[in-house]
């Protein structure tokens, strides 16, 4: 019998290599492309989560394409993903930027800005709502009240419920931005700003010439990260809008939701794999747009 | 093209002194090199001079001028960094014309000015490359190139070489030194290498915890080292050094060997200083000076280096030469009286004969 003595170092190598790579590749297998593959299968199908699966083709699709809220909730999904992405990246740069320069209780500003990322979303949606309720409840409100200025509709207004929304969801993951931001200016080495001091260049062309530049693999990194997040948005509109989940009108609906609601709500198992096919192409067709534009040349 | 100098100059770290009072004046056109070991201060001293950190107290002349509270900018200096802070997202004509951004000249004068400095650098077709695609002593000329392009008053190189392998090293060395002797600029080089010292300085400084030990030109400090420290510090291989005590007849060493000289104002404990290459095989019959068994033998081409166990310690000698004494052969040197430097032990500092 041929033993593991007799192996080369190369195929010793295979071995190991197989032994640890089995579990996640079993994992994979089971956990990931199992259930994707079955999800593309049944969105080809009509089924009611307990009955019997019957193949209907593109039905599910057309119906979709044709369903007007799907195009509201496509461009609701997408305003997410181009007011927060940016949004969110300005902000935590602004932040990290300064913060950088901060000594004094520096340790304590990081971790107020990070302990949002680790509230629970949930929590943390329903004390907005809060905020955004009308007087005599909400706070904001009652704010301009005590300021006699007039109330402000935020979740109530189909032009404003959004980027109500959209504001916790942005604020919970500056913590994370900044710490990536912060680990990303902090690798830049120190002498490309003294460099840049004793050519006398101005601050603003540091920053835009060196700093951002040179932030550029952090940056791909964020704008990919939080992309994704935006585009898969669900806790923070669910739990802001309980009553009318993605109201006013479908104003806040994000194509997650909308998912949920197709196959919890309406049991339209079918339709709701099919939503989620697209909703999976949009993730990994902006993914590698964003990798392709911001590719090194 | 301007002078330097320092006038007392300290830096404290909070309550830390780094630098205790440093004086010295460097004249228009010369090439000075600070060297020391690390933490010694020479570093500290030639950021103080770019601008990148504030005095403590003292003054800095530029061409006359105090540039205390002067931003490095209006220092009119230019300053090579150890690793090179050539940005790896522009093109080699971006960096070298960097230095240009806040010049006042015209496009087209700049773009000539980029080229002027890439030809005088021999790297003009390599102006469009980016740094990644550079080699070490590329780069570093390019780092050279980007304080070049600006004309400054003062060079101030912040140990430009340390990154090369050996024989690149000795090759910037070179250019570095015909450089200078081409554009006649004024330079402030910091190195812990003593050979980059000697063989580039007009004169050298020589620095120990932020004290200045010794200013000279190369062979005044290797033929009259102010004291133990710089005795040591100059030269490859090390000066050997033997105490010994002062006697009626002259300077008693450890081994018993005695050297008739009485340098003036000896204390009771002398040490002596002979460097490798003033030791020399004693003939047969003629009485010598040190005696012990060869104990290690480096070959190094033209030379060999022989270690010699002279009882608590070791010597080393520079042997010329085909005919070698072997491993374990006892061995007599000497070593001409005037080669002889000798140190107060106490105080360290070196005795005039």
């Amino acid at each position: 019998m041929l033993g593991y003595r007799s192996l080369s170092i190369k195929q010793k190598q295979v071995v190991w290599a197989w032994s640890f790579l089995a579990l996640p590749v079993l994992f994979y297998s089971v956990i990931r492309f199992y259930p994707t593959f079955g999800a593309i299968l049944l969105s080809f199908q009509e089924w009611n989560l307990l009955g019997s699966k019957s193949w209907i083709g593109l039905e599910n699709y057309q119906k979709l394409f044709a369903d007007p809220v799907f195009w509201k909730v496509f461009n609701n999904t997408f305003i997410y993903l181009l007011l927060g992405t940016p949004l969110s990246l300005l902000v935590s740069f602004i932040i990290a930027y300064n913060l950088d320069k901060v000594r004094f209780m520096h340790g304590t500003i990081r971790a107020l800005y990070f302990l949002p990322f680790m509230t629970s979303t949930v929590a943390m949606a329903w004390l907005w709502r809060w905020f955004y309720q009308p007087v005599p409840i909400g706070l904001s409100n009652n704010m301009l009240a005590a300021m006699s200025i007039p109330q402000f509709p935020f979740l109530k207004s189909t032009f404003w419920a959004l980027p109500s929304i959209l504001a916790p969801a942005v604020w919970a993951g500056l913590g994370f931005q900044v710490i990536i931001f912060m680990a990303g200016i902090r690798a830049i080495p120190t002498t490309y700003y003294e460099a840049a001091r004793i050519d006398g260049v101005s601050p603003w062309t540091i920053l835009w010439e060196i700093t951002l530049p040179l932030l550029k693999p952090t940056i791909v990194f964020l704008v990919v990260f939080s992309s994704i997040g935006f585009l898969r948005i669900f806790d923070q509109v669910f739990n802001m809008t309980t009553n009318d989940p993605g109201g006013p009108l479908n104003a806040t609906k994000p194509l997650v939701l909308m998912i949920y609601d197709t196959a919890f709500n309406s049991f339209d198992m079918g339709y709701a794999a099919a939503q989620t096919v697209v909703l999976f192409t949009v993730l990994l067709v902006v993914s590698l747009v964003q990798l392709r534009i911001m590719r090194d040349r | 093209m301007a002078t330097v100098a320092f006038k007392n100059l300290v830096k404290a770290y909070d309550k830390t002194e780094v630098l205790h009072g440093i004086n010295l004046e460097v004249a228009d056109g010369e090439f000075v090199v600070f060297v020391g070991p690390s933490g010694c201060g020479k570093s500290t001293t030639l950021r103080l001079l770019a601008g990148l950190e504030e005095i403590t107290s003292g003054d800095i002349l530029i061409g006359g001028r105090v540039v205390n509270n002067l931003e490095p900018k209006e220092r009119d200096i230019a300053m090579v960094f150890q690793n090179y802070a050539i940005y790896p997202h522009m093109s080699v004509r971006k960096n070298i014309g960097f230095g240009l951004r806040t010049a006042k000249m015209s496009k087209e004068d700049k773009e000539k000015r980029i080229e002027e400095v890439g030809a005088m650098l021999s790297m003009t077709e390599l102006l469009d490359r980016r740094p990644a695609q550079l080699s070490g002593g590329q780069r570093q000329r390019v780092a050279i190139g980007r304080a070049m392009v600006r004309d400054p008053a003062v060079f101030l190189f912040d140990e430009p070489l340390s990154n090369l392998d050996a024989q690149l090293r000795t090759q910037m060395r070179l250019e570095i030194k015909k450089l200078h002797q081409r554009v006649g600029t004024t330079i402030i080089f910091v190195t812990h290498d003593q050979v980059e010292a000697m063989t580039l300085a007009d004169r050298i400084v020589i620095m120990r915890d932020g004290h200045i030990q010794q200013v000279g030109t190369p062979t005044e400090v290797y033929r009259h080292p102010a004291n133990l420290f710089v005795a040591q510090f100059i030269g490859a291989p090390s000066m050997n050094l033997i105490p010994g005590k002062l006697v009626a007849k002259g300077i008693e060493l450890d081994g018993g060997a005695l050297v008739p000289v009485t340098p003036i104002g000896a204390s009771a404990n002398i040490t002596i200083g002979i460097r490798p290459n003033d030791l020399t095989l004693a003939e047969e019959g003629e009485p010598a000076l040190l005696e012990g068994q060869v104990s290690v033998i480096e070959p190094l081409g033209s030379e060999t280096l022989i270690y010699v166990d002279i009882g608590q310690r070791e010597v080393v000698a520079t042997v010329q030469g085909r005919i070698l004494p072997k491993l374990g052969e006892t061995v007599r040197l000497n070593a001409p009286q005037d080669e002889i430097h000798f140190f107060d032990s106490d105080t360290e500092i070196a005795l005039k004969v």
